[in-house]
């Protein structure tokens, strides 16, 4: 199986005053089409920062991010907004939808921003059995809701890589299960690579490879 | 616009709001810029819309035409070099009442003038200033809101004259008081005295006569009594409204779009460009300043037709316009302040639950 997203060597400096911080120590990463990897380990450890790096968000201060065997790396601003809007899906850790967007528009709008062909974005909403809920705001809707229109966000503009950040981090573990499930599942029904990054120990017999991150390192556990 | 039109939906009370601010202001601008042009007609309307572009005073008259007396030696003069295009001009301000009514007087202006010269004015109604008639004149439409009528018969308070209405002007005035057009002859009756004139209008922009003073039209009007002072007053509070309504927009707006800025990073996360922001907050402004700009030219335009003819407001659709598009300029410049913040927040602000 091929890699959507490899990341060699990767090095991440931040100038500490007089010293340099450095957040990621020669870090190397894989993840396949398919496959949904979690990365775990203590705050602070630099998760975060990993998946900025992950995400065109940020860029490493040395090492290659390959997406699609194609370096992302350096990319300039205007290229990294054009790669996270037509080949990365983000779930955030608080859903952070649209306030002033009904539901079926959060969709919309990203299908709006892409030249992609859109997709029907009404039957994704119906599979995650948020149909009654197509022209609510968000601030009616539960957390559990909310982070599922999340995922259909994330999905809808048919990204290769779907990036998740601590994604059950304010539900309870009920609720946070079944939104990983429900990740989990379209990942494998749509043949995507997904990452999610966590600390919640309950949910990581749901995803095809583990890799644990402390002090900078990282190295693959399952 | 997509964003613009749903976020003006879903936030219809802060922003009808912040419309409102605007259309409070600019409504005031327009009252206050009405009642300046309107005051400035009612001040020197009778110079202002004359076709004369050049006048000569007596040197040290200091533009005021009652310190200026010219004689008919100065006259041939301009009239041999500028025959049609120079015109005799006397004024002055003095009182009339109605023949039965001594009780009961007004204040106006004479403006003595050749009928036969461009100074002439056009009549709305019946006929224009002749030379040959001893008593049929013709006065400003002001007159009519102190119950003057075609054909009445209105005496001079000092001398005693009697003078009948032949034809009415548009509303000319002269220091806020209406006028009486009268011929040389007419004139000469009022005070034997009046051989003598303030003033020779030239239709061509001269500079320069020696022994005399020239000057343009608008040095004229802006040494009218009051003109100067009244204009300069109104002007500074419609500057000061400009500059304040730039502020307090500005503010409004940043504090407005500061609470947005933790999902300007989501969106730039999610892939919106940062031109696309840019454009939705400046549509988002515009949008909202077209609405408001638009309903205080209605509010103005209704209160101009309810109010009385004796307040002066006069606003020409240019000026309407004109300051419609000054706010217009003003309320996206204000936008400038949101437009740093919403370049400057990071996408990756949407990373790590900071938001």
């Amino acid at each position: 199986m091929e890699n959507v997203l490899e990341l060699k060597n990767i090095i991440k400096n931040y100038p500490d005053g007089q010293q340099v911080n450095e957040v990621l120590k020669d870090i190397s990463f894989n993840v396949k089409k398919g496959e949904f990897a979690a990365i775990v380990g203590p705050s602070g450890a630099g998760k975060s920062t990993l998946l900025t790096i992950m995400g065109a968000l940020l860029t490493p201060s040395s090492g290659t991010v390959l997406l699609n065997n194609q370096d992302i790396s350096h990319l300039s601003k205007k290229k990294q907004t054009a790669l996270r809007l037509n080949q990365i899906g983000f779930i955030f850790q608080n859903s952070d939808l649209i306030p002033y967007l009904k539901i079926s528009e959060q969709l919309q709008f990203i299908q709006k921003l892409s030249k992609k062909k859109p997709v029907d974005a009404k039957t994704i909403l119906d599979k995650l059995g948020l149909s009654h809920r197509l022209n609510s705001y968000p601030n009616v809707l539960s957390g559990g809701e909310k982070q599922r229109v999340a995922i259909a966000r994330a999905f809808i503009n048919q990204p290769d890589l779907i990036l998740a950040d601590e994604p059950t981090a304010s539900l309870d573990s009920k609720r946070g299960r079944e939104v990983v499930q429900i990740i989990q599942k379209t990942v494998h029904e749509q043949d995507k690579a997904a990452v999610m990054v966590t600390h919640d120990e309950r949910v990581l017999d749901l995803v095809d490879s583990i890799w644990q991150i402390e002090d900078g390192k990282l190295k693959q556990v399952k | 616009m997509y964003l613009t039109l749903k976020e003006l939906r879903h936030e219809k009370l802060k922003f009808s709001a912040l419309g409102l601010i605007i259309f409070l202001i600019v409504f005031l601008v327009l009252f206050i810029t009405g009642l300046a042009n309107g005051l400035a007609n009612d001040s020197g309307s009778a110079i202002k819309e004359t076709s004369a572009k050049t006048f000569i005073l007596q040197k040290g008259s200091e533009s005021r035409l009652n310190r200026s007396e010219l004689t008919n030696k100065d006259w041939n003069k301009f009239e041999n070099k500028y025959h049609q295009n120079a015109a005799k001009l006397s004024l002055s301000q003095m009182t009339v009442q109605k023949t039965n009514e001594a009780s009961k007087k007004t204040d106006i202006a004479y403006m003595a003038i050749d009928a036969k010269g461009f100074l002439n004015p056009k009549v709305l109604s019946d006929s224009k200033l002749t030379n040959a008639d001893n008593s049929k004149v013709v006065v400003s439409e002001k007159l009519k809101s102190s119950g003057y009528k075609l054909g009445d018969k209105f005496k001079d308070s000092s001398s005693g004259k009697t003078f009948t209405i032949a034809g009415f002007t548009d509303s000319k005035a002269y220091s806020h008081t209406p006028v009486i057009y009268l011929n040389q002859k007419q004139w000469q009756n009022l005070a034997p005295q009046n051989t003598n004139f303030n003033a020779v209008a030239l239709k061509k922009s001269i500079n320069k006569v020696s022994g005399y003073q020239v000057i343009n039209k608008q040095t004229l009007i802006d040494a009218i009594p009051g003109y100067s002072a009244e204009q300069g007053s109104l002007y500074l509070m419609i500057g000061f409204l400009y500059i304040i309504s730039l502020f307090v927009l500005a503010v409004f707006f940043y504090i407005i779009n500061l609470q947005k800025l933790s999902d300007f990073g989501t969106l730039k996360a999610l892939g919106t460009k940062t031109s696309y922001l840019i454009k939705h907050v400046l549509s988002e402004m515009g949008l909202l300043s077209v609405v408001s700009i638009l309903i205080s030219f209605a509010i103005t335009y209704l209160i101009e037709l309810k109010m009385p003819a004796s307040m002066p407001f006069s606003l020409s659709t240019p000026v309407l316009l004109g300051t419609g598009l000054i706010f217009l300029a003003i309320t996206l410049l204000s936008a400038l302040l949101s437009l740093i913040k919403v370049v400057k927040v990071d996408p990756i602000t949407a990373i790590g639950g900071n938001s």
